[in-house]
């Protein structure tokens, strides 16, 4: 059951701002300003060590940053995690306890197992085993199906392709076009050639800063130095 | 109704993940408490006293559980579950556990 009621005159939006992280005397995040709408796919690129899963980890609540404002519809949402129905997050690590079968984690999430797994039926029978149990690609991608269609209003990705096979990170792709008809997707992964087709927006973070990309995206990537060619 | 009796299940879980040590500590405890209590008998002074310390030993494994398994809080975050939440629950369902098998030992020692 969600807290927050879908706003009656539109979409959801999720705003970040006000977040600074210093590691080491580094400013990793300095100038930060994020925002994400239900029915939107948003990409969030950045080199190696930019802060991407640490502004994540941020607006999901699980870091706790003085001054950070995370918002939903206006309305100050801190941790957000804490808010029923209002976002999860797929960590880079795993997701799942080891003792936990995939199903039982589906039920505790709410989410209906076999409709999250309609276009992967080789997953099937894999519904009683533990995460441990599953090679890294199919573990990730349970995981990230399980996200996905748990009944939240955001999904927060970190690397959701990572591992996966190129058949079925076509195929999680479409299921995020389709499921973003009911929710928001933040999405950060480095396989750019397949998060980039399917966002209405990209940010870059980009020396601390994060930049919105508009127009040509390839060609502002390889101006901040994230792609060569 | 729905979110409660998703929390007691996630307690449930979390507990497993740490029961072979807080299991461990009161059979210690309680095992301790047998042999003072064949020597001296079982007073409520030494119940309180080994409840007490049975909860003195709850940090010691929060510690360690931080530092062998950060990662270990991510899906009961997704069940939109804090840490203090988590660890809280646990620390009383053990406590409770504890209780009963004192309880329990008064009972046969009776």
């Amino acid at each position: 059951m969600r807290n927050i009621a879908p706003s009656p005159t539109g979409p959801q939006v999720l705003e970040a701002d006000g977040i600074r992280i210093a590691f080491g005397g580094r400013e990793v995040l300095a100038s930060i300003y994020l925002r994400v709408q239900t029915g939107q796919i948003v990409g969030l690129l950045g080199r190696n060590g930019s802060g991407k899963s640490v502004l994540l980890q941020t607006i999901f609540g699980a870091r706790a940053v003085a001054d950070a404002s995370v918002r939903v519809n206006g309305r100050r949402v801190v941790p957000a995690f804490r808010q029923p129905g209002l976002l999860n997050y797929l960590p880079q690590e795993p997701l799942l306890p080891t003792s936990l079968s995939l199903a039982r984690a589906a039920r505790l999430l709410g989410v209906d197992i076999e409709r999250a797994t309609a276009r992967f039926p080789e997953l099937r029978p894999q519904f009683g085993r533990r995460l441990g149990e599953l090679s890294g690609g199919s573990a990730r991608l349970v995981q990230a199906l399980l996200l996905l269609h748990a009944n939240t209003a955001f999904s927060l990705f970190d690397e959701p392709f990572s591992g996966v096979m190129p058949v079925h990170v076509e195929s999680l792709a479409e299921e995020m076009q389709l499921m973003k008809q009911h929710k928001g997707l933040l999405i950060t992964d480095h396989r750019y050639a397949e998060v980039l087709p399917i966002c209405d927006v990209v940010y870059l973070l980009h020396q601390g800063r994060l930049l919105r990309l508009d127009g040509d995206v390839r060609e502002l990537l390889r101006d901040y130095g994230y792609l060569v060619s | 109704m729905n979110l409660l009796l998703t929390q007691v299940r996630a307690t449930l879980l979390f507990y497993r993940s740490v029961a072979p040590f807080m299991l461990g500590v009161s059979g210690l405890l309680l095992g301790a408490a047998m042999v003072s209590a064949m020597q001296e008998g079982f007073t409520r002074n030494l119940v309180f006293r080994l409840l007490l310390l049975k909860l003195a030993t709850a940090p010691v494994v929060w510690y360690l559980s931080e530092q062998l398994r950060p990662g270990q809080y991510w899906f009961y975050f997704n069940l939109h579950i804090s840490r203090r939440q988590l660890w809280a629950s646990m620390v009383g369902l053990d406590a409770a556990l504890f209780l009963g098998g004192v309880g329990l030992v008064l009972a046969v020692m009776s």
